[in-house]
């Protein structure tokens, strides 16, 4: 019986090779693939450090249960809205100056000139070493947190808003001027569409930038959220427990990547597919 | 007087590293109301170079542009543009598009409805408005562009090689439509064509232009009588549109 339906079932693949090709099946498969992977990476883990010393090491095992623990006694929630709560703050500032200089970088060609070298220089410098200095100047509360953020967030913005608004394809400027459109309508219908795509690929690394700033941030000045739980259970020794919030920061950074990816989706629906 | 005049106009671009590369030189053109002209010549005779000095998308190095006699310096809601290729806004709609020429005349939005479909509906798409660019084939999209110029109701249409990037059929179709389009209206069309079956099937006068430096070599009247689209093909068969298209075949040969 088992072996006949298998036999139908092998003979069914081979005379239809569109199934083959059929992308929810291909997705499936590769999904299935990626989860397979996953479990057998968890399995070589648990297998390799099962006699590792726990207090350096921890295994998938422990680190589900701790994660459970910090789950049920609401540390991770707590410490997860404070992280996330500066962190969105921040990256919404740090989107709003970036694009706003971003646009008047790319339509001001003095505004550019002045901004440049200063914009270059900090995009390339390694930022932690302002942090410090930076920390004389607002303190480790809130405020500090905020700024890095901005910090790190804020420079692939300007540098992928300028690039995308000088790049406006000029037929499209020579439609505004042939009909006689006002400057707020070029900024608006021709030069903010065609800039959006840069816009949003900007924003995504300065998702990640922002990410690793909160983090930083919350090593370096107050200990807090879950870059305050990673620094805490570490010196603690408690290893399992210090993997939760990795995991959750893990899980963010990709949710939010797919969230800025869906608004840049739903904005570009005018384009080829 | 004319309807528009052209007077001594000369256009010089700069070249890096060398003598400027002159586009036009003292081009003189009067246009009467109601006339079809058409620009034939080969690349860099500075027919689109005219066109678009005349809407006000480039500035003359000398000479002027009068309309109704009066110059003019820049672009102006009484002169429609069409052009070649990326003519459309691809993330607005057909009906956006339209809108995009209206909201720059200051029509607002909610008054621009009943002049969108009346276009939509005059260059035979109604009912498409609601689709983006890449949604048409490209024979529906410089439809739109056409349409969007009517929109604004302007006095002097111009058309910058608005056929020239469609295959040959949907090309011939479209001139059967400009054809029936422009007799009906009347209005001063200037239209810029690489094709001189193009230009003799569809205008009152052809201007042959040669190149380096662009001038106007000879001005050739169309005579075959109007209505024309009502001959649909058979307008290519009569033995003026067939001496016409011989005689400027044979000056342009002689430019290249």
């Amino acid at each position: 019986m088992q072996q006949s339906a298998q036999a139908s079932a092998v003979s069914k693949s081979a005379d239809e090779p569109a199934a083959a090709s059929d992308p929810n099946r291909q997705r499936r498969r590769e999904r299935l693939l990626q989860l397979g992977t996953l479990v057998l990476l968890l399995a070589v883990w648990e297998f390799a450090a099962r006699d590792a010393n726990k207090l350096l090491v921890a295994v998938p095992s422990d680190i589900a249960v701790a994660t459970w623990e910090l789950l049920l006694n609401g540390e991770l929630f707590s410490a997860t809205i404070d992280s996330m709560s500066t962190f969105v703050l921040g990256f919404i500032i740090a989107s709003v100056i970036g694009i706003v200089i971003g646009f008047a970088m790319g339509t001001n060609r003095t505004v550019e000139v002045i901004l440049d070298p200063y914009i270059n220089a900090l995009y390339a410098m390694p930022l932690v070493a302002l942090i410090p200095i930076l920390m004389l100047w607002v303190g480790i509360g809130f405020l500090a947190k905020i700024t890095i953020i901005i910090l790190f967030a804020v420079f692939p913005v300007i540098i992928n808003t300028v690039t995308g608004v000088k790049n406006v394809d000029r037929h499209y400027l020579d439609i505004g001027k042939a009909f006689m459109a006002s400057r707020l309508m070029v900024y608006r219908k021709i030069i903010a569409p065609y800039a959006l795509p840069y816009v949003a690929s900007g924003l995504r690394i300065a998702l990640g930038r922002g990410i690793i700033a909160m983090i930083v941030a919350e090593f370096l000045t107050s200990i807090s959220g879950l870059g305050g739980l990673i620094i805490n259970y570490t010196n603690a020794f408690e290893t399992a427990k210090a993997f939760a919030p990795v995991l959750v920061v893990a899980l963010l950074a990709n949710a939010l990547t797919i969230l800025v990816q869906k608004v840049e989706e739903r904005f570009g629906r005018w384009r080829r597919r | 007087m004319p309807k528009l005049s052209v007077r001594n106009l000369t256009k010089r671009f700069p070249v890096s590293g060398g003598p400027s590369m002159t586009a036009l030189d003292g081009v003189d053109l009067d246009v009467e109301e109601g006339e079809f002209v058409a620009f034939v010549g080969p690349s860099g005779c500075g027919k689109t170079t005219l066109l678009r000095i005349i809407q006000g998308l480039e500035t003359a190095t000398s000479g002027e542009i009068l309309i109704d006699g009066k110059p003019v310096t820049g672009p102006g809601h009484d002169r429609g543009f069409v052009f070649q290729q990326y003519g459309l806004l691809p993330w607005l709609t057909a009906a956006q598009n339209i809108g995009f020429a209206l909201e720059a005349k200051g029509i607002p939005p909610n008054r621009q409805g009943e002049t969108t479909e009346r276009v939509l509906a005059t260059v035979g798409l109604k009912g498409f408005g609601d689709r983006f660019p890449h949604q048409l084939s490209g024979g529906m999209q410089q439809r739109v562009g056409i349409a969007r110029a009517l929109a604004i109701e302007p006095e002097i249409m111009l058309l910058d090689e608005p056929f020239g990037a469609l295959d040959a059929l949907t090309r011939e179709i479209l001139q059967n439509e400009m054809l029936g389009l422009t007799e009906r209206m009347g209005k001063t069309i200037l239209f810029v064509t690489h094709s001189v079956d193009e230009a003799v099937c569809l205008a009152d006068r052809v201007v042959v232009m040669s190149p380096r430096p662009g001038r106007i070599r000879e001005i050739v009247p169309i005579d075959i009588p109007r209505p024309r689209a009502s001959l649909g093909e058979a307008l290519r068969d009569t033995p003026e549109y067939v001496a016409k298209r011989h005689q400027l075949w044979t000056q342009l040969m002689d430019l290249v």
